[in-house]
């Protein structure tokens, strides 16, 4: 009993300030802040749409192929609907929600980049810390497995996959999951390499800890880090890919406006309306630079704190 | 002598400070610092690591980075201020009047670009030398430097020769354009014992013959008392003094150098006389510095005047320059330790039951794979390293058995074999009677929790990840030692006899110095209250007034805990110090086992003998014979047959028929005394005849 | 090195075939039914059943990996009983497969219930004459035969029990009698060069695919031979300015171009410089086969396309190893040394610093098949980006297969090549 009441009081404000110095890093490198406050941007964007938009995104209401206006601050699509209203909405199945297949049209929170990346983060950590730490031939048919995956171009695992089974949200996380992992199983390999040297994961061995307690609570705590910042790239790389999947046509599916599909659509009339592409188009592109600046500040920040 | 001092120094600094720009402000690095060196001299400068040697070199050659920069003093050249001078200038001195060798030969090296091409640009760009006579300068200069097979090494990459000739390579492109000024920075830190002996060798002949001025940066005390002609001493930023090597050993006026040479292990003393004291605290931190003296705070004599005012360097009645206030009044004869670093009493224990461990004839090979299409699809000849071959000896209960050996010699591979990281290929081990060949996942888990291990490097001895109460609760929760609810008790005792306070429990390692996660390394090795406790090197990472207390601390523990240790090192000096016997190994077999004494005087092993002969001692005074080793380790592949110290014997020719028998036969184990056995074919009426390696002036003190 | 080598070519072969194995794994999970694409929503089972048994669906999923493979023209000659060869038809050049009985092309035919044999004459025609006596009996008693037929399949044709079978001609679907029990349609395999028939063009595979790799040949070509050069040398002018106002353009350029998706960048190159400059076509139709020969300026977009989009990503790699070799100790050793900055960077940094962008260039090929099918579904280029693209969304694996093998042996192969580099470079493994 004494011991609890002794660690609860200095355990709690520690955590706070674990959390606080986390942040204070992003503060400290400018290009991590402006990266973060690009993101930040869109997120709230996809958080106020939640609850409301100017107009109704899918809705007809206006003339045609409109520039900017008081009523319309970015102006129309081909179909008169309203372009901020389509681009807030479109943010909400990337960055906040997930659509489940079937009728009745329940969505869980999280969006598909975020789910998607998500996954490739557990499948390819799971990968590479078995292939990194165990080595041997583990590490073989691992590596070897994944080669094959890395070998596959991703826009052709996509197109097959999406042929396969289908479009849908689930669909796009699956193709997402699947891309990205090999990347992350090697990262988590390296970084496995590197750290089972250390002479903790030596102490570790010599108390005849289980391999999984090894791999996931001596080792993958301490590779956190850079496994969280290359997967903040990747929730770029997955908005992207959404992107180039709306395009072809076989991305999100409706009714939920897909930043892609918008362009896809907007180009065919180009020629008198240049703005409706130029709005999703600079939307994907910001999101994704801001992404890029966040990690590349943070880990330049966490570098340096190593040092 | 008189002649010296007309020219100018070499290299002359006066109150130089450095300074590093940071976000919000600025750390000087190094403050009023001044020292000259003349040509034909040494200059050593010795301290701690934080200390900023490493920085007044760098400020000489004037590379601080990009935000790093002298804020004041002036740095003369031969008379040519260095400080401010920029672009071409800089470039034509660089490598050309003042060259540099560095640490790590390896890294300091280009890996893609032949040695030879590497070498020879230095004349060629600054000399403006035909590449071909380049060649041949470069050639006749690793001939100098003792390099074998001089001109083919000119084609080769650096990772194609050994780390001892990797040193030779750089020394020599540093001395191709005859620089008057040679700063060496650690340059034989990352070498073993013998190879370092041999560079620290050549470096003194080249200097004679040279005549060149050289500043010998170095935290080791005894290869700065080697070397150099002159000492400075660093601290903080700081030289607190500076005199000629020999005041500096004899008669130190400044309490912290009076302190460094009380915390290293003196090899010559016998081990009664040998005892450490440690410097209690730690350097302080350059953007931390105390207002007054910087070292007042870890000083015994601190007055009220340390603490408010800088002493100045002030010179003492024999030249030597000290930066103390009561310089004159300080007599480290008087000088008496303080509560907390006393050393712990050792009282001798009579063994009284059976060896704890037992080892015979263990071997431990690792298969290789070869590189050719055969070994490729697996249907080549296997070949195997023999990291540990036949090794045997015993230790009992409270115990400590030191094993030394240079790099690759097989003492890392026959501890992990012994703590199960690795199972044995044959022969027999017990420990306590059970049988300990096979790895971890085949041991009891009441096994496991006898058997802990101390690790090297104070860096990654702790998961960075979790505070130091869960890494040294962990033991106790895993092999179920202790009850749930008392653990942190527990751990806090134990905290308390590591000597760091229950306020550690929560800390996390980012805040702890290496001394501490060291301590914190040996208390978590010893959460699991174990009978036998491995130590890989535990302090050869460590500055030396921290290693000392480590050392300490581990002979406390083995006194309260009656703890049987394995400790493993590459510094003879520590393990005399340490243990109660020793084994030397050489490329996986040993050599020679028996108590501490008996190793340290005739009769040697010829290898223990050389190993001896190559330790840097910390006594100017002190005389050493010389025997250098020829050539490299042989690989561990395909070891020499018969004896695997043929190659490389010096011993050999007094053998009949130059030492025949010794490549066709094992030799045989010579008893020497009571457990104390020489693995060698000479016989040991010939070993009793070597005089002792190590011998002190008569004078003693 | 030898070492080295060998286990590299080892392992692309295990990874071709991994690839192989999930690839069709992948598709005959997911494909979902063929012939409904086929054939119409509106076919009925019995049809879709019938024209599946004749594109050979109804054997196991096994023996059409294998068929696929390395071709089943070895296992239906068991059957038949004779070797079974191609031969060119001079009417549509593409081969036929023929039954060799005793050095005459042969195929049969079932009409009215009697048995054709077809005998292929020296100037392309065909002879046809009663077969009689070829029929054999099973243990049930049914007389059956084994035979090639006019639409390249090995069949068994069942005596007087004549199937009825859903044939898909020009004109739609159309029921035929005197139809096989059974049908392998005859292939040689991807292994040997046949990747099948098309279904949704109805002609072999390998014919289209041959023009649609060269012209994306060219166009990847084209785009590598702009990026590498460019992207390297803005990566090290970055590398070595690390921090200074040309580093801080470079990046973010970089960075930009790279962050904006392919179809953004090619739709407003299309603008500037097809619609409003008129300078250069803004879709790639292709007039005749070698139109990208003869008119360069065709691929002048797609190119251009491409390059904006892998130029910053490659730069920014070359960039951050640049970095990394600038601060490590052999260059301080060099610079200390007191060489000049230009040799420093030359001679001592470059080579070094090389070294992890053409690995990762090299794995990044996929990448770029990637933008290439962004890039070929923009300008409608006749490449194999965007046959994948139609084939995948049509369902048409045997072509998707095809086309998706040929892009992984690319990026393997290539991945090949960055090793090798990597090997010359890199002289610690040449000398070990």
């Amino acid at each position: 009993m004494a011991v609890k009441t002794i660690t609860q009081p200095t355990s709690r404000p520690s955590r706070l300030q674990k959390i606080w110095k986390s942040m204070s890093i992003i503060f400290e490198s400018r290009v991590a802040t402006v990266g973060m406050s690009m993101v930040l941007f869109w997120v709230i964007l996809a958080f106020i749409s939640l609850f409301w938009t100017p107009h109704d995104p899918n809705a007809s209401d206006f003339i045609q192929n409109q520039g900017p206006s008081i009523q319309n601050w970015l102006g129309t699509d081909h179909l008169g609907r309203d372009l901020l209203s389509r681009l807030m909405q479109g943010t909400q199945v990337i960055l906040l929600k997930t659509r489940l297949p079937g009728d009745a049209g329940i969505s869980i929170p999280g969006g598909v980049a975020i789910w998607g990346v998500i996954g490739s983060l557990t499948l390819g950590s799971v990968l590479g810390l078995n292939a990194g730490y165990r080595g041997g031939w583990w590490d073989q048919i691992i590596m070897q497995v994944l080669d094959a995956l890395i070998a596959f171009p991703r826009i052709v695992l996509y197109l097959v996959v999406i042929a396969a089974l289908g479009q849908g949200d689930l669909v796009v996380i699956l193709a997402i999951t699947i891309t990205g992992a090999p990347g992350v199983a090697r990262l988590a390999r390296s970084l496995a390499m590197d750290i089972k040297t250390r002479d903790y994961i030596r102490a570790a061995e010599t108390r005849g800890e289980n391999v999984w307690y090894i791999m996931f609570r001596e080792i993958l705590p301490n590779a956190r880090g850079p496994l969280l910042v290359d997967g903040m790239l990747r929730v770029g790389y997955a908005i992207f890919a959404i992107g180039t999947l709306g395009f072809l046509g076989i991305g999100l599916p409706p009714p939920d406006p897909d930043w892609g599909n918008m362009v896809n659509e907007a180009r065919r009339n180009i020629f008198s309306n240049q703005l409706a592409v130029m709005w999703p188009a600079l939307a994907i592109a910001s999101l994704v630079i801001g992404l890029n600046l966040f990690a590349d500040g943070l880990r330049e920040e966490m570098t340096r704190y190593q040092k | 002598m008189t002649e010296l001092k007309k020219t100018p120094p070499v290299l002359k600094l006066e109150d130089v400070a450095v300074a590093y720009k940071v976000r919000g402000g600025e750390i000087e690095a190094v403050q009023n610092v001044s020292f000259e060196i003349n040509r034909g001299e040494t200059h050593g400068i010795v301290g701690e690591s934080g200390c900023g040697k490493s920085t007044v070199a760098w400020a000489v050659l004037n590379f601080l980075g990009a935000n790093g920069y002298v804020k004041r003093g002036s740095i003369k050249f031969q008379g040519q201020e260095l400080v401010g001078v920029t672009g071409e200038e800089l470039r034509r001195l660089r490598g050309d009047q003042i060259a540099m060798v560095y640490q790590d030969p390896m890294q300091a090296l280009n890996p893609s670009m032949r040695l030879g091409d590497q070498m020879s640009e230095v004349l060629t760009v600054h000399r403006g030398m035909e590449q071909k006579e380049a060649e041949k300068r470069c050639i006749e200069m690793l001939e100098r430097v003792y390099m074998p097979d001089a001109a083919n090494v000119m084609k080769r990459y650096p990772h194609q020769i050994s780390g001892g000739q990797q040193q030779r390579v750089v020394i020599a492109m540093a001395l191709l354009n005859n620089p008057a000024l040679l700063i060496m920075d650690e340059p034989t830190t990352a070498l073993d014992v013998t190879v370092e002996a041999a560079v620290l060798d050549l470096i003194a002949e080249l200097r004679r013959d040279f005549d060149t001025a050289i500043m010998y940066i170095t935290h080791n005390l005894g290869v700065v008392a080697r070397v150099s002609t002159r000492v400075g001493v660093m601290y903080a930023g700081e030289m607190v003094e500076r005199a000629t090597v020999e005041q500096i050993y004899k008669n130190p006026y400044h309490p912290y150098t009076q302190g460094l040479i009380r915390c290293v292990p003196k090899l010559g003393a016998d081990k009664a006389k040998s005892v450490l004291y440690p410097i209690r605290g730690r350097v302080p931190p350059p953007d931390n510095r105390p207002v007054g003296c910087v070292y007042g705070p870890r000083c015994d004599y601190i007055q009220e005047r340390c603490r408010e005012e800088r002493p100045r360097l002030r010179q003492m009645p024999n030249g030597a320059i000290v930066r103390c206030h009561f310089a004159e009044e300080i007599d480290a004869s008087q000088w008496t330790p303080s509560e907390d670093i006393m050393p712990p009493s050792v009282e001798v224990k009579d063994v009284v039951s059976d060896p704890i461990i037992s080892v015979k004839g263990l071997k431990k090979y690792y298969e290789v794979q070869g590189s050719s299409l055969r070994d490729v699809i697996g249907l080549g000849e296997k070949r195997y390293v023999k990291a540990v071959e036949n090794a045997s000896f015993e230790i009992f209960k409270g115990k400590t058995l030191g094993v030394v050996g240079e790099s690759g010699c097989g003492k890392s591979t026959l501890i992990k074999t012994i703590i199960g990281l690795e199972d044995s290929t044959s022969g027999e081990a017990k420990f306590l009677g059970f049988d300990i060949t096979d790895d971890i996942s085949k041991r009891d888990e009441s096994l496991i929790q006898e058997l802990q291990m101390v690790f090297q490097n104070p860096d990654s001895t702790m998961n960075p990840s979790y505070t130091v109460g869960q890494q040294i609760g962990r033991p106790m929760q895993r092999f179920k030692t202790t009850p749930k609810d008392e653990i942190r008790g527990e751990v806090v005792k134990l905290l308390d006899a590591m000597r760091l306070g229950e306020n550690y429990y929560d800390r996390l390692p980012r805040q702890l110095s290496g001394g501490e996660k060291q301590r914190v390394g040996i208390a978590r090795a010893l959460a699991s209250h174990p009978d036998l406790v491995l130590c890989d090197e535990p302090v050869s990472a460590l500055d030396v007034s921290v290693q000392a207390a480590i050392l300490n601390l581990l002979l406390e523990v083995q006194q309260k805990f009656d703890t049987t240790l394995i400790f493993i090192a590459h510094d003879l000096s520590v393990v005399r110090f340490f243990s109660d016997h020793v084994a030397v190994m050489y490329l996986g077999q040993i050599m020679e086992i028996g108590p501490a004494e008996a190793i340290y005087t005739p009769p040697y092993h010829p290898y223990s003998e050389a190993l001896l002969s190559a330790v840097p001692i910390p006594d100017p005074t002190a005389v050493q014979k010389h025997i250098r080793l020829k050539g490299n380790v042989p690989s561990a592949i395909n070891p020499p047959s018969g004896c695997r110290f043929h190659t490389r014997c010096p011993r050999r020719e007094l053998l009949p028929d130059g030492g025949k028998v010794c490549e066709l036969e094992i030799p045989p184990w010579r008893d020497a005394a009571e457990g104390h056995r020489i693995f060698c074919h000479l016989p040991l009426e010939t070993l009793r005849t070597f005089d002792p390696v190590i011998t002190q002036p008569t004078e003693g003190s | 090195m030898a070492r080295f080598i060998i286990r590299s070519i080892i392992s692309t072969i295990i990874t071709m075939l991994l690839v192989s194995i999930s690839l069709f794994l992948l598709i005959e999970v997911g494909s979902g039914d063929i012939t409904v694409k086929i054939l119409g929503v509106f076919s009925t089972p019995e049809q879709r059943a019938s024209y599946a048994a004749q594109l050979g669906l109804d054997a196991p999923a096994w023996q059409r990996y294998i068929d696929w493979l390395i071709g089943n023209d070895w296992r239906a000659k068991n059957k038949v009983g004779y070797p079974l060869v191609t031969s060119i038809n001079p009417q549509t050049g593409e081969a036929d497969w023929w039954a060799d009985v005793d050095g005459q092309l042969t195929r049969w035919t079932l009409e009215e219930g009697r048995l054709l044999t077809l005998k292929r004459q020296d100037d392309g025609s065909t002879t046809s004459h009663i077969s009689s006596g070829a029929w054999q009996i099973d243990e049930e008693g049914r007389e059956y035969f084994w035979g090639v037929d006019v639409k390249n399949n090995a069949v068994m044709w069942v005596r007087g029990a004549g199937a009825e079978v859903w044939a898909l001609t020009k004109a739609g679907l159309r029921k035929e009698g005197d139809g096989p029990m059974k049908y392998i349609p005859l292939r040689k395999g991807l292994l040997r060069g046949d990747p099948g028939i098309s279904l949704q063009y109805g002609r072999p595979v390998a014919v289209t695919l041959v023009s649609r790799i060269r012209n994306t040949l060219v166009l990847a070509g084209a785009a590598f031979v702009i990026i590498m050069p460019l992207a390297l040398f803005f990566g090290i002018l970055a590398g070595i300015n690390e921090g200074k106002p040309l580093d801080r353009i470079i990046s973010i350029t970089s960075l930009g171009f790279t962050a904006t998706p392919e179809f953004v960048t090619g739709i407003f190159l299309i603008l500037i410089f097809g619609v409003w400059l008129k300078v250069l076509p803004a879709v790639a139709i292709f007039t005749s086969a070698d139109a990208i020969f003869e008119d360069p300026k065709l691929i002048a977009l797609p190119v251009l396309t491409l390059t904006a989009v892998e130029l910053g990503y490659i730069a920014r790699m070359t960039r951050a190893s640049m970095v990394e070799v600038m601060d490590s100790a052999y260059i301080r050793t060099a610079i200390i040394k007191g060489m000049p900055i230009s040799r420093v960077v030359f001679k001592h940094a470059i080579r070094n610093a090389l070294m992890a962008p053409i690995t990762i260039i090299m794995l990044h090929v996929n990448w770029l098949v990637g933008g290439l099918v962004v890039v070929e579904v923009i300008f409608g280029y006749p490449g194999l980006g965007y046959y994948i693209y139609k084939s995948a969304i049509f369902g048409d694996f045997n072509a998707v297969e095809a086309a998706a093998m040929v892009t992984v042996a690319i990026a393997i192969i290539t991945r090949l090549f960055g090793d090798l580099a990597y090997t010359l470079l890199n002289p610690r493994i040449r000398y070990s």
